[in-house]
């Protein structure tokens, strides 16, 4: 059965094979070009706080942006196209060329035969996966010393730590399960596609309430210190400690805003905590990433396998 | 001879309509069975029961050791080579005679490096009948095995599944709405329609234990069981099952196979059909 899998799978294998080494050269070229950069144009002591380290780190940021922008798409779209191509076609095609009236009639069990593709596929799309993870985290500090933002850049957050092998997991066993109920390749992967998006943004969403968010009371200004925290609401609390979405003082007055200019809000701003109020900001610190990235591997772990035994359960009750 | 393949108050529904209603047979070994019966007749639906592709709603048939089985379009993978397909069914069965497979391919002459995609109607059904006999089967199921075949490709595909027969005890169910390609092979007959079973018999006992009556419109029959009756002017035709009746004026003659099926099939209500058995001594 591990032949027959390999046999049939090799295309996507071979393919995605492909994409993952291509992609590794391209970070690791990135990766060795920049460090060569660094290494001759660093002045003693950096990182730190002196302007020639900024420079530095202006012309990293532009090169990581460069690489950035290639493979930025990458959370949404590779586990799509790895539910459309490996997960779809898994049930669907063998339906579609009548070829499960093959397969499901030799001395192998229907679920001997399910089982195998499903655990060995399953294993290979999240080894990809965590193969992906480990290549980005390995090129992005080459760019990013001090300042990270795997945590509150929600698209780099679903890039690194467990997150792909999850994913492609996840994106898998929905393409098999469409497949299953469809029993065609290509409203399975419409169904993929539709289904990842949908996912993400219901867990992007839902991802606020994986932790108790911190609050912190701001005074002089709104904006919270640390880039990488992910922002769940605010407020202002008046001067008698009482929080109001929308203060209601009369005497600062609130102007909307021209163009990019912010320069009437935050006069608002400056006069309501000239009167004692303060801003309290709700949100995740980075020091919860893990908690985050268990918290989503957990909830797509347990879908993927409720997903496989749908597709198990229903091609077993009615194979043919 | 013991059944090989069994079935007992089988009965499968696709949603509303009963696609196989109540049909108990038994198949002997060693034979060559025709499955006739016209389209939508149940004849898929009792083959797919057969090798597991279905669950049935009610009863249950048996195969007694393997069955090995052709769909109605040979399923192959269209990526794979001959060779691949070999390997396949090598990987996917407990017993497979690999040896005989290539032989029996290097005699039709379909080379193994040939892509399945690349394969003409003929060959493909070959290399789909060499894979279900490679498995060494005791029963080999194919449904309408000779459906989209040219008459020299239906004779070959014919005559090496027979051949494979007479070397070794091996049990032959086959599906065909052509009556005509099953004369010559078949030794058993099972009639399908509408979802029930018809006829289930010895082909040669069949034949002998019919008789087709053509004589005036008065003629009697009477103590005849009569399967179906044609009346054109003021002729009579009738088959018949049973012994010549005691009128006179009827001229008597046994049935051909294919005579014998449209009798059947042109009146549902008729069956021919063994005693249950057990009660059967």
């Amino acid at each position: 059965m591990i032949w027959v899998t390999w046999r049939q799978h090799r295309a996507q294998i071979l393919v995605t094979a492909g994409f993952l080494a291509l992609l590794g050269l391209l970070l690791l070229g990135s990766a060795v070009e920049a460090g060569r950069y660094a290494a001759e144009h660093a002045p003693p002591g950096c990182p730190g706080p002196d302007v020639a380290c900024g420079e530095l780190e202006v012309a990293l940021g532009r090169r990581y942006g460069a690489v950035y922008t290639i493979f930025g798409w990458m959370p949404l779209v590779a586990p799509a196209l790895i539910g459309a191509f490996w997960g779809a076609p898994l049930l669907g095609r063998e339906y579609e060329r009548g070829t499960h009236r093959l397969a499901w009639t030799q001395s192998v069990s229907v679920r001997r035969w399910l089982l195998v593709k499903l655990s060995v596929l399953g294993a290979t799309v999240t080894a990809g996966g965590l193969l992906l993870s480990l290549m980005v985290s390995l090129w992005r500090p080459v760019f990013r010393k001090g300042a990270d933002s795997t945590f509150g850049n929600i698209g780099v957050f679903n890039m690194v730590g467990v997150q792909p092998g999850v994913w492609w997991l996840y994106a898998f066993m929905l393409g098999v399960a469409a497949g299953a109920l469809f029993r065609r390749t290509l409203p399975a992967m419409a169904l993929v596609v539709a289904g990842v998006t949908v996912t993400m943004f219901t867990l992007f969403q839902l991802s606020d309430h994986y932790a108790e968010p911190v609050r912190a009371e701001l005074s002089g200004d709104v904006l919270l210190a640390d880039p990488d925290a992910r922002l769940v609401g605010a407020a202002w609390v008046e001067p008698s400690g009482r929080e109001v979405t929308e203060p209601s003082v009369g005497g600062c007055p609130h102007r909307a805003d021209m163009g990019r200019s912010d320069r009437n809000a935050r006069a608002w701003e400056a006069c309501l905590f000239g009167k004692g109020y303060r801003h309290a900001v709700y949100y995740h610190p980075p020091s919860k990433f893990w908690r985050f990235q268990w918290t989503e591997a957990g909830i797509l772990t347990l879908a993927s396998a409720a997903l496989a035994g749908l597709a198990v359960r229903r091609t077993l009750r009615r194979p043919g | 001879m013991s059944p090989v393949l069994e079935a007992t108050g089988l009965g499968v529904r696709y949603r509303r309509t009963w696609a196989l209603r109540d049909c108990s047979l038994s198949l002997p070994a060693g034979r060559v069975a025709a499955l006739v019966g016209p389209n939508g007749a149940g004849k898929t639906t009792l083959m797919h029961a057969a090798v597991g592709l279905l669950r049935p709603r009610s009863g249950g048939v048996r195969v007694a050791g393997t069955a090995a089985f052709v769909a109605q379009d040979k399923p192959l993978y269209d990526g794979f080579s001959v060779a691949d397909m070999l390997t396949f069914g090598r990987r996917t069965n407990a017993r497979w005679d690999q040896a005989s497979a290539v032989d029996r391919l290097a005699g039709l002459g379909i080379p193994l490096e040939r892509k399945v995609s690349g394969l003409s109607g003929g060959q493909r059904a070959q290399v789909a009948v060499t894979m279900a006999l490679a498995g060494r089967p005791d029963l080999l199921i194919l449904d309408e095995p000779l459906a989209n075949l040219d008459p020299l490709a239906r004779h070959d595909v014919m005559r090496s599944i027979m051949a494979e027969v007479a070397d070794r005890e091996l049990t032959v169910l086959l599906s065909s709405h052509v009556v005509s390609d099953l004369e010559e092979t078949c030794d058993w007959l099972i009639v399908l329609n509408g979802g029930r079973l018809q006829v289930s018999g010895d082909i040669e006992e069949l034949l002998r234990e019919h008789l087709v009556l053509t004589g005036p419109r008065e003629a009697t029959a009477a103590g005849v069981r009569v399967v179906s009756e044609r009346r054109t002017g003021r002729q009579t035709g009738m088959l018949v099952r049973g012994p010549l009746p005691p009128d006179p004026r009827w001229r008597a003659r046994h049935p051909g196979l294919e005579e014998l099926v449209m009798g059947y099939l042109r009146s549902p209500e008729s069956a021919a059909l063994p005693r249950p058995a057990g009660v059967d001594a």
